[in-house]
C-alpha cells in the first residue's frame, strides 16, 4: 500500500469514526428533547422540566434489572426531591418506558407505587427514543442538570447516589 | 530436581486443561438448546424476506412480536404463556420448523426463553431453534433493519 492510500484509508476511518460519534449521546451534550404521553394520554415534554436536576430512567414492566432499581430510585427521589444543587433546583425522575402493553406498565407503576412522571409511546424495543439515545440494553438512564445538559449517563446503584450527592449544594 | 520440576508442571498442566474441559462441559450443559439450534437472525431475516423459500414458524415468547409475520404468544415466564405455547404447537408434525424468539433482555438475563425451549424439548420437538439474540431485539434485529411487523 502506498502513501496515498494509506492516507486515503486513515481519512475514511477519522470520517466513519466522527460521524458515528456524532450519532451517540456525549456528557455535555444537550439531551435531545422527549415527548411521550403520560398514562392519562397527556403529552409531557422532557424540557418541561428544565431549571432541575432530571434522571431520564429507561425502563420497562418485562425488565426484571429495572423492576429491582425502582426501589432504589424511589428513595433518591424522595431524598433529594427538593434539595438545591449546583445548576439545578430539586430533582425529578422522567420515566420512559419501553413497554408495548398499557395494562402491564400501568399495573407495574401502581404495584411499586411509582409517583413521578411516567411516559410512554408503547412501542417496546421499536421505539423511535431508543434509537435516539442509542439505548442498547436496559435500564438505562441519563442525568441532565437544569439546561438540559447531560452530566452523567447510565449509573446505578451506590454510583448514581455519590453523583446526586456530589452536585448537590 | 529438574525431572521432578516438570514432573510437578506436567502435573498442574493437566490438572488445568481438565477443569477447564469440565468448565466448558458444564456451561455448554446449563443451557436447554446446543449450538446448533441457535439460529442466525441474518439467516432468519433472508428466509423471511424470500417469500419462495419453506417459512418456519415464528413463535415470539416476549413481551411483543416485533419480527414480521412472527406470532405472539406471551411472555412464557408466565405459566399462562407457557400454556398457550403448549396449545400452539401440540398438533404441528415434530419435525416442523419452529424458531423461538424474546429478545427482551440479554440472553443470561431473559426469564422467558429457557422455558420455552425447554417444553418444546419436553414434547419432543426435532428441528426448533432459537434466534440468536444475545444482546436484545432492537441490537441484533431492528439495528440491523431487517424484517419487522407494521
Amino acid at each position: 500500500m502506498n502513501g496515498k492510500s494509506l492516507l486515503a484509508c486513515l481519512c475514511i476511518i477519522i470520517t466513519s469514526f466522527s460521524f458515528s460519534q456524532a450519532q451517540s449521546l456525549n456528557i455535555g451534550n444537550t439531551a435531545p428533547e422527549i415527548e411521550l404521553p403520560n398514562l392519562a394520554g397527556d403529552t409531557v415534554a422532557l424540557s418541561s422540566f428544565r431549571g432541575k436536576i432530571v434522571l431520564i430512567d429507561f425502563w420497562a414492566s418485562w425488565c426484571g434489572p429495572c423492576i429491582a432499581e425502582q426501589p432504589e430510585l424511589l428513595s433518591l427521589y424522595k431524598k433529594y426531591r427538593n434539595v438545591n444543587f449546583s445548576n439545578g433546583e430539586g430533582f425529578e425522575i422522567y420515566g420512559v418506558s419501553l413497554d408495548n402493553k398499557k395494562v402491564a406498565w400501568q399495573n407495574q407503576i401502581v404495584k411499586q407505587q411509582i409517583v413521578w412522571t411516567q411516559v410512554s409511546d408503547l412501542k417496546y424495543w421499536s421505539s423511535p427514543i431508543a434509537k435516539t439515545y442509542g439505548i442498547q440494553e436496559l435500564p438505562f438512564n441519563v442525568l441532565i442538570d437544569g439546561r438540559g445538559i447531560i452530566l452523567a449517563m447510565n449509573l446505578h446503584g451506590d454510583e448514581l447516589a455519590k453523583a446526586l450527592n456530589q452536585i448537590k449544594h | 530436581m529438574k525431572v521432578k520440576y516438570i514432573k510437578i508442571t506436567t502435573l498442574f498442566f493437566t490438572i488445568g486443561i481438565l477443569a477447564f474441559v469440565l468448565v466448558s462441559f458444564k456451561a455448554q450443559q446449563k443451557e436447554p438448546w446446543t449450538s446448533e439450534q441457535l439460529l442466525a437472525p441474518e439467516s432468519l431475516a433472508k428466509t423471511i424476506d424470500n417469500p419462495q423459500l419453506h417459512q418456519p414458524i415464528v413463535l415470539c415468547v416476549g413481551p411483543a412480536a416485533t419480527i414480521k409475520n412472527s406470532i405472539e404468544i406471551g411472555a412464557t415466564r408466565e405459566k399462562e404463556n407457557l400454556d398457550k405455547l403448549k396449545e400452539k404447537v401440540k398438533n404441528l408434525p415434530k419435525n416442523e420448523n419452529i424458531v423461538l424468539y424474546c429478545g427482551c433482555c440479554p440472553f443470561d438475563k431473559c426469564p422467558n426463553i429457557r422455558p420455552a425451549f425447554e417444553l418444546l424439548n419436553q414434547m419432543q420437538f426435532k428441528n426448533h431453534k432459537l434466534l440468536n439474540l444475545p444482546h436484545n431485539l432492537k441490537v441484533d434485529w431492528i439495528d440491523h433493519g431487517y424484517p419487522v411487523n407494521n
